[in-house]
């Protein structure tokens, strides 16, 4: 457990309701840094709107959230959440690479019409990238032309590109096919290993119990349980987290 | 011998006997006496092409409604285009009178449009020390690119509103402002889906250029009257055959590029 003030993402008491759903009900979390963090539950208990907030894509109703310096539930526009947005990366479930670029493009183009950063440097570190998630040769080709896993690799580099201090995964391999998921949690696990701090939100219980260094457990729009992975999937207390993992394992 | 002919198949089939038996009627009907009303048709081709008896200099005809057609969807492109970014507006004072204007010209008949603008427009305007003629011709192609631009709107707004919700997610989570998401992801690939819908436009209004023999222009129909007055009742059924295969001639090729592009299109969504 990381303590409150040395925590880099940081949640108190968040709320949020789309129409008459309350979706998060307080979620209070703390990710310090270098911590991978794993979100399990099952589906509609609120995951993927805890990743949403953090990012500020979705605005939250009450509570608190920091990310580093920046207090997200204050900012209001996305001018305001630049700063946070270069600091907090995401990928997402459907990939959404820009189909009408090239992979080399999709990497490169947030850095320099974003960040402002030199077109010849952010090249030569979209190149590198592409090479980490041994995707090289495949700079020129478009989204379309690669398979589900390679394209959730680039997204990965192109998370990386903008040289994030965290990482948001939203169920990044529920939409893959089965031999392709393998490539892309391997990917995920090289960054754990090389300390970023990644918040992931999965479907894979074995890879969370692998890779994370602390397992949240939400149903209903609260985190029900927390814990090191070996203490949550072999000792739950919580009767629910108890008949999810019956069900799920 | 296709045994179970697929749909495409068949369609092929059909389009092609319609080809034929319209050859075949044609020559049946050339052979019992109709190619004497067929070549006073071809003498006058060029009137109806260029609206002079020579075929130059150009003063009307079919190429008359060639150039409308493309000075109307000039100005439709530019105004819908407007409309269409107006339409998609987050401010509610922007959007709400847009998608008012764009309603209103889009269910108004184009007929009605053109006789409203022909008796709405002043000859004459001074605005700002500028004068302003607006001939017959003028009127009609502003009264037939104002319900294109409000069609072309919706060709936009659809367009649009057709690219994956995702791709705003993931470019709002790399920093993008709006005004650069809309520049440098929607836009691009909206742009591809628009075209087959611009395309398929401009073959209507092609169509509709027809309409403006009620300004008077010397266009084709208009010319078309004036040619039958002088010819006798039993030509005029040839003359009107003429004409339509022009505009068809003309049209068709637009309309099935635009299918194309549009099946070409279809796949990239996400």
């Amino acid at each position: 457990m990381t303590s409150r003030s040395e925590a880099l993402i940081e949640l108190d008491g968040v709320r949020k309701s789309f129409g008459d759903t309350e979706v998060l009900k307080g979620i209070s979390l703390n990710v310090g840094k270098g911590e991978a963090v794993c979100v399990i539950g099952p589906s509609g208990s609120g995951k993927s709107t805890i990743l949403r907030t953090i990012n500020g894509l979705l605005p939250v109703d009450e509570g608190f959230i920091r990310v580093g310096e920046h207090r997200v539930h204050e900012l209001r526009s996305d001018r305001e959440m630049r700063p946070l947005r270069r600091q907090v990366a995401m990928v997402f479930q459907q990939y959404n690479l820009f189909p009408h670029r090239t992979v080399l493009e999709n990497v490169a183009m947030a850095p320099v019409q974003v960040l402002g950063h030199d077109p010849e440097e952010v090249r030569e570190r979209a190149v590198r990238l592409l090479a980490k998630v041994h995707l090289d040769g495949k700079e020129s080709r478009y989204p379309g032309e690669l398979s589900g896993g390679q394209q959730q690799r680039v997204a990965i580099a192109r998370a990386l590109a903008m040289q994030p201090e965290v990482i948001l995964f939203d169920e990044v391999t529920a939409a893959l096919d089965p031999e392709t998921v393998k490539g892309v949690l391997e990917t995920i696990r090289e960054l754990v290993v090389e300390g970023m701090t990644c918040v992931l939100v999965t479907h894979e219980m074995r890879f969370a119990r692998e890779v994370s260094h602390r397992v949240c457990f939400t149903d209903h729009g609260r985190i029900v349980e927390s814990a090191p992975p070996a203490e949550l999937f072999d000792a739950p207390q919580d009767p629910r987290t108890r008949e999810f993992l019956a069900q799920v394992l | 011998m296709v045994i179970n002919p697929s749909y495409e198949q068949r369609k092929r089939l059909l389009l092609v006997g319609i080809l034929l038996t319209v050859i075949a009627l044609v020559l049946v009907d050339a052979a019992r006496g109709g190619s004497a009303e067929w070549s006073r048709v071809i003498a006058r081709l060029p009137l109806l092409l260029t609206g002079s008896a020579q075929g130059w200099p150009i003063t009307g005809g079919f190429l008359l409604n060639v150039v409308m057609g493309i000075a109307s969807m000039a100005i439709a492109t530019a105004v819908g285009t407007l409309l269409g970014l107006s339409l998609l507006a987050r401010r509610r004072l922007v959007r709400q009178p847009a998608f008012v204007v764009m309603n209103f010209l889009r269910n108004a008949p184009w007929l009605v449009v053109l006789f409203a603008m022909l008796y709405l427009l002043p000859y004459r305007l001074t605005l700002l020390g500028v004068t302003f003629e607006f001939s017959p011709l003028a009127k009609a192609i502003i009264g037939l690119s104002l319900p294109t631009a409000a069609n072309f709107a919706e060709v936009i707004r659809g367009a649009v509103q057709s690219v994956h919700a995702g791709q705003w997610e993931s470019a709002r989570s790399l920093g993008y402002s709006t005004a650069q998401i809309y520049r440098r992801v929607i836009l691009p690939q909206a742009f591809r889906r628009m075209i087959p819908g611009w395309m398929n436009l401009y073959a209507l209004l092609m169509i509709a250029t027809s309409l403006a023999t009620v300004t008077g222009v010397q266009e084709v129909v208009t010319l078309l009257r004036t040619t039958l007055s002088m010819e006798s009742e039993t030509t005029l059924v040839y003359f009107y055959l003429a004409v339509l295969a022009m505009f068809f001639a003309y049209c068709y090729p637009i309309a099935l590029l635009a299918r194309r592009l549009e099946n070409k299109t279809k796949g990239d969504s996400l």
